[in-house]
C-alpha cells in the first residue's frame, strides 16, 4: 500500500516512493510461488497447517483484545465495531513481533502435537504419568508444585481449545514487549494514554512469570534435580514437561525445541536429546512415539553427549 | 499472584543500581566466587540480566539461572521481584543443582589464552623461524622507545632487544622456555612479560611466531590514583618477602608448577606413570611453596610495629556463612558437611571484616583438611559479654594437652607432613585475632575432635544479640 502520509508535492519524493513500492512488490511477487507451493503441498502436519494459522491468529487477536479490554476498561460499547477496528489494528501491530509470533506459533505446534499423543497413546493433555506420581510425591512440596502446575495445565488446555492465550501465559520479555506495542498505539489522545498506562501500571502489578504455565513447567522439572531425566518420554512426562525438560537439559529456548519436534528438524530433536543426557536406545523410543516411521541414522550411537551439543549450538537457528 | 509457597533455599536483596546488598549462602559464596563482593555489582552474568529486566520491566520474573564459578556449574531456580520505581529488587532462590564442571581439553584453553593475550597485548611483533624481528605494532606511549628500537633492530634478534630477565642461558632458547618470560623493556614503568605464538603446522617446527608484550598491571593513566589508594598503612619499612622475594619467586615457581602440570597430564606425549607420578609430586610442591610466600608476606605484615586492623561494626554470623560458603565445595568433596550459624542468628562485633573471614577461613580449612570423611564441622557463635566468640568446631582427631600449647607456634606442624600445610596458618589467624583486641584458642581432646574459639570485642551499641 502507498502510505499516504508522504506529500506528494516533490516530484523525487513520489520517484523514491514508487520505486520503494514496487521493490516491495517484486520482492512480495517472489515470494509468492514458494508459499503458495509450500501451502497447496502441506498436509496436516505442515507448520504452515490452515489449522496452525487459524491458532496463531487467534491467540494474537485475544491478547489484542485482553490489551484493549484492560486498557480501555470493556464498559463502553464492548464489540461495538470501533472496538473491533482497534483490535484488528492491534494484531497486526502484535505480528510484526517476530518472537511473539514464533512463541505462539510454537504454542500451537505444542497443541496440536498433545493432541495427536493423546490420539496415538492416549495421553491425556493435562494429567501425563509422571505428573500423576508427582500429586502423589511423599514429599509437600514436590506435590503442591504438581498440583500448581496441573492447574495451570488445565486452564492453558482450556483456552488452546478456545484458541486463546492469556496475558499472564506469556513469557516475561514478550509481555514487555506487548505492553510496549499497546503504549505506542495508546498515544493518539491524551485520555486513552492515560487510561493505558495506568492498565499497563495494574498489569504489571500483578503479572509474575514464576506462576504461568511455563515458569511453573521449568521450576518443576527443576525441583526434580537428576529426576528430570524422567520426564524425557514423551510418553511418561506428557508434551508439555517432556518440551521443558528437552529445553533445560539441552539448553536450548522452549519454542526451539517445540519446533524441533516437527517431522522437517529430525536432526536438531535427536541430538537435544542426546544432549540433554538420553541414551541413544531411549532416543529411539521416543523417535518411535513421534516420529515412527523414521530411523536413526546408522552411527548415531557413536554420537557423545558433548559431541552432540557441540553439533546443536553449531546451528543456526539456535533461538 | 507471586508464589507464595514453598521452600525458599536463599534470599538476597539489590538495589537500584543492582548492586546485591545481601545475600543468604549458597548465592553469596556463588557471589564471592564468580568474581563480585558483597555488598557489590552482582557478577553473576544472568543473575545480574534477570535482575536489571525485572527492574526495567517492573513486573516479577522467575527463571533458570545457570553460572560457573570455575570448579562446577550451578544451576537454580531463582524468582526476582522489582520493590518499586528506582528501587532494588528481592531475590529468591528456590532449587540449587550444581554438577562439576567437566575439563576442558588443552587445545580450547590454549586457543583462549591466546585470544586472551592478543587483545591485551600492547606491543605486538611478528617474528621470522629464527626468532628475529620482521614487524613491530604498538600504539602504546610507555613503549613507544621500545617499539622504535624494535622497529631499528629488524633482522635482529628480539632477545637482543628485549633482554630477558631471570634467564642468564646462552641465546636463543627453545621458544617454549621463553613464553611467558618477563623482560626488561627500555623506557617502560610497568613489568612487562612475552608470549609467543607460534605460526606452525602440527609436527613442523615453527615458521614464524607472532611476539606479544603484556603487563599485569594497569596502564599509567590508572596508576595515577593507584598509590592514593593504597597509602601505606606501615610507612618506612621495606619487607623482606612480602615486597622483595614473593614477587621474584612467584613466576617461577608458577612456571615450575605449570610446566610439572603439563608432564603430569602427558599433554607433551605419552610417558610411564611413574614419571607422571614424579611430576605431580613436583607440581604439589610448587604450590605448597606459593602457599607459603603467602603466608609469610602475612606473616611479615602481621609482625610488624605500626600493624593495626580497621575496625568495623559486622555481624560475625554473617562472616561465618560467607566463609561456610566458599569453602563449602571443598567440603563437599569430602562429604563434609558445615554447619554455618543460622540467618536469624546475629552477633554483633567491632572487627575487621576481611581479617575475621581470613581467622575464619584458615580455621575451617584446617578442619575440612583434618577431619574424617562424611563428618561434620560446626560454627556457633556465643555472646561472652563484653567479648563474641565464633567456635569452629569439628571431628577430627583432636589434639592432646601438650600439642595444644604449641599448636599456635610459628612453623608448628605437630609432626605432619605432605599435606600441604605450612605451618604458619594458626600463627598468623593468632597474630590476626590479637591485632583486632581479641584472642584465638583451642579447647580439645584426643579423639574428641577440636573446638577453635575466635574473640573479638562485641558491640555495646548493638540492638540485640
Amino acid at each position: 500500500m502507498i502510505d499516504k502520509t508522504v506529500h506528494p508535492a516533490s516530484g523525487e519524493n513520489v520517484e523514491a516512493v514508487l520505486r520503494d513500492e514496487l521493490a516491495r512488490g517484486d520482492a512480495m511477487a517472489e515470494t509468492v510461488l514458494p508459499i503458495l507451493r509450500h501451502l497447496v503441498a502441506a498436509e496436516d502436519s505442515s507448520v504452515f497447517s490452515d489449522e496452525i494459522l487459524a491458532r496463531v491468529r487467534g491467540m494474537l487477536a485475544d491478547i489484542a483484545a485482553s490489551l484493549l479490554g484492560g486498557a480501555l476498561g470493556g464498559d463502553e460499547g464492548a464489540g461495538s465495531a470501533a472496538e473491533t477496528d482497534e483490535t484488528g489494528i492491534l494484531t497486526r501491530a502484535l505480528i510484526d513481533n517476530p518472537a511473539l509470533l514464533s512463541h505462539v506459533h510454537s504454542l500451537a505446534l505444542e497443541w496440536q502435537l498433545t493432541e495427536r499423543m493423546q490420539g496415538r497413546f492416549a495421553i491425556d493433555p493435562v494429567v501425563s504419568p509422571l505428573l500423576q506420581a508427582l500429586i502423589s510425591s511423599p514429599d509437600a512440596e514436590t506435590q503442591r508444585l504438581a498440583m500448581t502446575f496441573l492447574a495451570a495445565q488445565a486452564r492453558w488446555c482450556q483456552a488452546q481449545r478456545r484458541m486463546q492465550l492469556p496475558l499472564r501465559e506469556l513469557p516475561g520479555d514478550l509481555f514487555h514487549a506487548v505492553l510496549l506495542t499497546l503504549r505506542a498505539l495508546a498515544v493518539r489522545t491524551p485520555e486513552i494514554a492515560q487510561r493505558a498506562a495506568q492498565a499497563e501500571a495494574a498489569m504489571r502489578q500483578s503479572y509474575d512469570e514464576g506462576a504461568g504455565r511455563l515458569g511453573l513447567a521449568s521450576r518443576l522439572i527443576m525441583s526434580l534435580g537428576a529426576g528430570a531425566q524422567a520426564a524425557l518420554s514423551v510418553t511418561h512426562g506428557g508434551v508439555a514437561l517432556f518440551l521443558t525438560a528437552l529445553s533445560l537439559g539441552s539448553g536450548q529456548a522452549r519454542d526451539v525445541v517445540v519446533l524441533s519436534t516437527h517431522e522437517a528438524q529430525l536432526a536438531r530433536l535427536a541430538l537435544a536429546l542426546r544432549s540433554a543426557g538420553l541414551k541413544p536406545s531411549a532416543i529411539e523410543e521416543q523417535f518411535l512415539a513421534l516420529h515412527p516411521e523414521v530411523t536413526l541414522p546408522h552411527g548415531f550411537e557413536g554420537v557423545g553427549r558433548d559431541f552432540a551439543a557441540a553439533i546443536l549450538a553449531s546451528g543456526r537457528y539456535s533461538g | 499472584m507471586m508464589v507464595k509457597d514453598g521452600t525458599i533455599l536463599a534470599r538476597a536483596l539489590s538495589d537500584g543500581e543492582d548492586r546485591l546488598l545481601s545475600a543468604d549462602a549458597p548465592l553469596s559464596g556463588l557471589q564471592l566466587r564468580c568474581g563480585g563482593e558483597l555488598p557489590g555489582t552482582i557478577a553473576i552474568p544472568e543473575l545480574l540480566e534477570l535482575v536489571s529486566k525485572a527492574r526495567r520491566y517492573g513486573f516479577r520474573v522467575a527463571r533458570a539461572v545457570s553460572a560457573q564459578d570455575g570448579a562446577e556449574t550451578v544451576t537454580a531456580w531463582v524468582e526476582v521481584e522489582p520493590l518499586g520505581e528506582a528501587e532494588g529488587c528481592n531475590i529468591c532462590v528456590r532449587s540449587w543443582h550444581a554438577v562439576p564442571i567437566p575439563a576442558e581439553d588443552s587445545t580450547s584453553a590454549e586457543s583462549r589464552r591466546m585470544l586472551t593475550a592478543r587483545h591485551l597485548a600492547e606491543l605486538s611483533a611478528q617474528l621470522d623461524a629464527r626468532q628475529r624481528v620482521l614487524a613491530v605494532v604498538s600504539d602504546s606511549e610507555e613503549l613507544a622507545e621500545a617499539a622504535a628500537a624494535l622497529e631499528e633492530g629488524i633482522g635482529r634478534l628480539w632477545t637482543d632487544i628485549l633482554s630477558l630477565k631471570d634467564v642468564a642461558h646462552q641465546q636463543p632458547l627453545h621458544w617454549r622456555l621463553m613464553d611467558g618470560a618477563s623482560v626488561t623493556v627500555p623506557g617502560a614503568q610497568r613489568a612487562w612479560r612475552v608470549t609467543l605464538i607460534p605460526h606452525m603446522q602440527p609436527g613442523f617446527d615453527p615458521v614464524g611466531f607472532e611476539l606479544l608484550l603484556l603487563s599485569d598491571e594497569a596502564a599509567s593513566d590508572r596508576l595515577d590514583i593507584l598509590p592514593v589508594q593504597a597509602a601505606p598503612l606501615v610507612p618506612a619499612r621495606r619487607s623482606l618477602v612480602g615486597q622483595d622475594i614473593a614477587p621474584v619467586l612467584k613466576q617461577p615457581i608458577s612456571r615450575i608448577i605449570a610446566n610439572a602440570e603439563t608432564i603430569r597430564t602427558r599433554l607433551a606425549g605419552p610417558l610411564p606413570d611413574a614419571y607422571s607420578d614424579y611430576a605431580g609430586e613436583i607440581a604439589s610442591a610448587g604450590k605448597l611453596l606459593l602457599e607459603l610466600l603467602d603466608d609469610m608476606a602475612d606473616l611479615e605484615v602481621v609482625e610488624s610495629e605500626g600493624f593495626s586492623t580497621a575496625p568495623d561494626r559486622i555481624d560475625l554470623s554473617e562472616v561465618a556463612r560467607q566463609a561456610a560458603g566458599i569453602l563449602g565445595v571443598r567440603a563437599r568433596e569430602k562429604g563434609i558437611v558445615i554447619e554455618p550459624p543460622h540467618q536469624t542468628d546475629h552477633l554483633r562485633a567491632i572487627a575487621e571484616f576481611r581479617r575475621v573471614l581470613q581467622v575464619l577461613l584458615n580455621l575451617i580449612g584446617n578442619a575440612i583438611r583434618y577431619s574424617p570423611e562424611n563428618s561434620h564441622i560446626w560454627i556457633r557463635l556465643e555472646d561472652m559479654g563484653g567479648q563474641a566468640r565464633v567456635i569452629v568446631a569439628d571431628q577430627g582427631p583432636g589434639l592432646s594437652q601438650e600439642q595444644q600449647a604449641r599448636v599456635f607456634e610459628k612453623y608448628e606442624r605437630l609432626g605432619r607432613s605432605g599435606d600441604g600445610g605450612t605451618g604458619l596458618g594458626l600463627y598468623i589467624s593468632r597474630s590476626l585475632a590479637r591485632a583486632m583486641g581479641g584472642e584465638l584458642t583451642v579447647e580439645s581432646a584426643p579423639g574428641q575432635g577440636a573446638r577453635f574459639m575466635l574473640d573479638v570485642p562485641s558491640d555495646p551499641d548493638a540492638p540485640e544479640n
